[in-house]
């Protein structure tokens, strides 16, 4: 329970360590994936549609690169913190970090994959009398879709891998066992930042079928 | 029944002084303290924090480099090289600096470990990409002037491929400095210290938001001057963006 | 095509940062290893605020004395860190002699701060290591909460809270398995309806004003006692034991370091009052003076330094 060796021996008893503790992996998992849910949805309903509006007027490109720079320079820990200081321990807190993290890599990325699809396609759509709305959701988003769910990717695995440090300022999740290695042990701390992983393994490949999907949709003809 | 009281009488307890009202009632932002502590507290914090993301960013590139060559010239390698890579970004790096430790022990050696690993994933894919982004023709017409592999390498593909690796670089840089903050986990070093320490102190906002103010200042001005970089070392960029 | 300048410049970027990382990779391994003849001595804290002061009261008198002093602070807590010492990572850390004898040697708490400091001692000794003097002042782990909770629950010793159907309580993560925290509390006291809070990073005063946790586990010489806000609870059965705190060094570190060593860091150890650790607790954890600053403070008033 201390400061435990590291060999090959540690990823084994890691796993009896997920063997025992399933149940309490499981919901600690659960309580893992309800914040970063949140947050990512939140993120999502704030920036998607953002996004994807400016790029379809193709304005804001200073704002959209801005965004990204400024998201990229903002460390997770500080904005724990910060959401410590203005909302004190409970939901908001952690939950404010976590959507601050993942709107520049959403906004970014829905921004470039329409204000980049080919202005002829557009104006074919727009010469064959669809309206803006439409030639958005019809003509640019089907062809922008790949990027833009590459955004929302990247977003994901940053906030499953970043709600870990949630826990300091008592988010719960996984992040309670991985910061806790004087109860948990080192084997606690290996088994719960593999079931981290695997969540954000899991996501991503959820969205990739999701994408996938999607794409299945008729669309224009590129 | 104390045990083993020395001799004398008790001590002088010096007057420590009393914390300024914005620091006893934790204000917002307390100026006092920030004079008071850039230089013992901030100062020290940021330099330590300059040199562990300083040290990944150069280890982590060279590195990269072999990697991304390695990569490049034996397409076999890329796919493992970059699933083992991917797979290492998903480790929380809380939990990334507490494997390393029973290795490397409470010391800045285990930090480094950790943040040249992050490092070593951005660049390895934008180099690699970078490299194979090289526009076949810019190889014909090397190939048809008669340069020889290296030649090639070294007057073609590299200076081409040079636009993605400052992109990985900058990007790299300011991952760096974000994830070294955590780095206060493990060691009492960088950014991340003053942000612990004052979140023991019953959340102590003037250092919360000091040494977090630091920390972004400290990333988006290695961005900034990456891209000044950028822009130096690849005047043809712009050109085409203007195009 | 490709302007020449350019082709330079690409080239310099990566002589430089190769040069760069090889220099610095070179200074970072070629850190010498001290061998020299007088040793160092490796001062290590365990991480809270009162760890931090005696860590500094210790390492800077030792330096004004002369020697040469390698400060590790903030390992962890007493587990960690009792590792760390006995695998010859450190050879100097400030102890609690209640918690070597209850929660590292796994004894039953003798019934006198002398009795305590002596079975520290002799269990620290089977281990290569030894205990200086021990300090007048002594800290224990208490059962905090907000005056008005315990008004409320109209409880005033740890066994009252027997009749609260459940209540949370917040503490430092080893506290869990210790017989002088959360351990004592459900075995001694039967308070088996309790809900262990681990602590990441937080202090319990900030759980306790944000109404996050009944009761949580605050140390005897926090300077937030002092106030009326908050009430600790009388421990009758006295499961929190006697906490002077001594200074555990290493027996090889001790022959090593000649008789000055133990004077040193035993003077310091004789000034360390119950009020002057207040004091210099509530310099740094209200006042916002950092440990460092403080600790030469005290040193230079009492001519340690």
């Amino acid at each position: 329970m201390l400061a435990d060796q590291f060999e090959p021996g540690t990823f084994v008893d890691a796993f009896r360590f997920i063997g025992h503790n399933a149940g309490f992996l499981l919901q600690k998992s659960g309580e893992h994936l309800e914040l970063s849910l949140t947050a990512l949805g939140i993120a999502l309903l704030l920036s998607l549609p953002l996004g994807l509006w400016l790029g379809h007027r193709h304005r804001g490109l200073f704002f959209a690169v801005s965004v990204s720079n400024v998201g990229r320079a903002l460390p997770s820990l500080v904005l724990i913190a910060v959401g410590l200081t203005i909302f004190g321990i409970g939901f908001w807190n952690n939950t404010a970090a976590l959507v601050v993290l993942a709107v520049p890599p959403i906004l970014t990325n829905a921004y470039f994959a329409i204000d980049g699809v080919d202005r002829d396609v557009v104006e074919a759509a727009r010469g064959m009398g669809l309206g803006e709305l439409q030639v958005l959701w019809r003509v640019e988003l089907p062809l922008g879709l790949p990027l833009v769910i590459a955004g929302i990717r990247i977003a994901v695995i940053f906030v499953i891998a970043t709600a870990t440090i949630a826990a300091i300022a008592g988010g719960g999740g996984l992040g309670e066992i991985i910061v806790d290695q004087p109860s948990y042990g080192l084997s606690g701390v290996v088994a719960a930042s593999l079931c981290v992983s695997a969540l954000a393994f899991l996501a991503a490949l959820l969205l990739s079928l999701l994408l996938r999907q999607m794409s299945r949709r008729p669309g224009p003809i590129p | 029944m104390t045990p083993a009281l020395a001799s004398g009488g008790g001590p002088v307890i010096p007057n420590f002084g009393q914390g300024s009202s914005c620091e006893i009632h934790n204000g917002w932002f307390c100026t006092d303290w920030v004079r008071a502590h850039w230089g013992d507290t901030l100062q020290p914090a940021l330099v330590q924090h300059v040199e562990l993301a300083a040290i990944a960013v150069a280890i982590g590139f060279v590195l990269a480099s072999a990697l991304a060559f390695a990569g490049f010239r034996f397409r076999l390698l890329d796919p493992p090289i970059g699933f083992f890579a991917d797979f290492l970004y998903t480790i929380p790096s809380l939990a990334l600096f507490q494997l390393l430790v029973p290795l490397t022990g409470l010391t800045v050696t285990t930090v480094e470990i950790a943040l040249v690993s992050y490092t070593l994933l951005i660049l390895y894919r934008n180099m690699i990409e970078g490299l194979r982004g090289v526009p076949p023709d810019a190889l014909e017409a090397a190939r048809g002037s008669g340069f020889t592999r290296l030649q090639t390498l070294v007057h073609v593909e590299l200076p081409l491929a040079l636009p993605a690796v400052i992109a990985g670089l900058r990007i790299a840089t300011v991952s760096t400095i974000s994830i070294a903050t955590v780095a206060a986990f493990v060691i009492p070093e960088g950014l991340g210290r003053p942000i612990f320490v004052a979140l023991e102190q019953e959340v102590f906002k003037t250092e919360i938001l000091t040494a977090g103010g630091l920390a972004v200042l400290l990333a988006l001005s290695a961005d900034a001057v990456l891209v000044l970089a950028q822009r130096a070392l690849t005047p043809w960029s712009r050109l085409e963006r203007r195009a | 095509m490709i302007r020449k300048h350019t082709r330079r410049a690409a080239k310099a970027v990566f002589a430089i940062s190769l040069g760069v990382a090889i220099v610095l990779g070179g200074t970072a391994t070629a850190a010498p290893k001290k061998t020299a003849a007088a040793p160092t001595i490796v001062v290590g804290t365990k991480n809270f605020t009162e760890e931090y002061i005696l860590g500094q009261l210790y390492k800077q008198a030792l330096e004004g004395a002369g020697f040469k002093v390698s400060y590790k602070e903030s390992i962890g807590s007493s587990e960690l860190i009792d590792t760390a010492i006995t695998s010859g990572k450190i050879n100097f850390y400030p102890e609690y002699t209640g918690v070597i004898v209850q929660d590292l040697a796994k004894k039953k708490s003798p019934s006198s701060a002398a009795a305590t400091f002596a079975a520290a001692k002799k269990f620290e000794e089977t281990r290569g290591l030894t205990l200086l003097n021990a300090t007048p002042f002594y800290d224990t782990d208490s059962f905090g909460m907000l005056t008005s909770t315990a008004k409320k629950l109209g409880v005033k010793t740890i066994a009252d809270m027997k009749k609260v159907k459940s209540f949370s309580f917040a503490g430092y993560p080893e506290c869990k398995t210790r017989i002088t925290c959360l351990l004592g509390l459900k075995q001694v006291y039967g308070l088996t309806q309790v809900q262990f809070v681990p602590l990441a990073s937080i202090s319990v005063y900030t759980l306790l004003d944000q109404g996050k946790i009944t009761a949580g586990d605050v140390f005897s010489t926090d300077p937030q006692l002092a106030g009326t806000k908050y009430t600790i609870l009388v421990d009758t059965n006295h499961i929190f034991g006697f906490q002077n705190v001594a200074p555990v060094v290493s027996q090889k570190l001790l022959s090593a370091a000649g008789p000055k060593f133990a004077q040193i860091v035993n003077a310091v150890s004789a000034k360390l009052t119950l009020q002057a650790m207040i004091a210099m607790n509530k310099a740094v954890a209200i006042d916002k003076a950092t440990p460092a600053a403080v600790a030469a403070g005290f040193l230079k008033a009492n001519n340690l330094k």
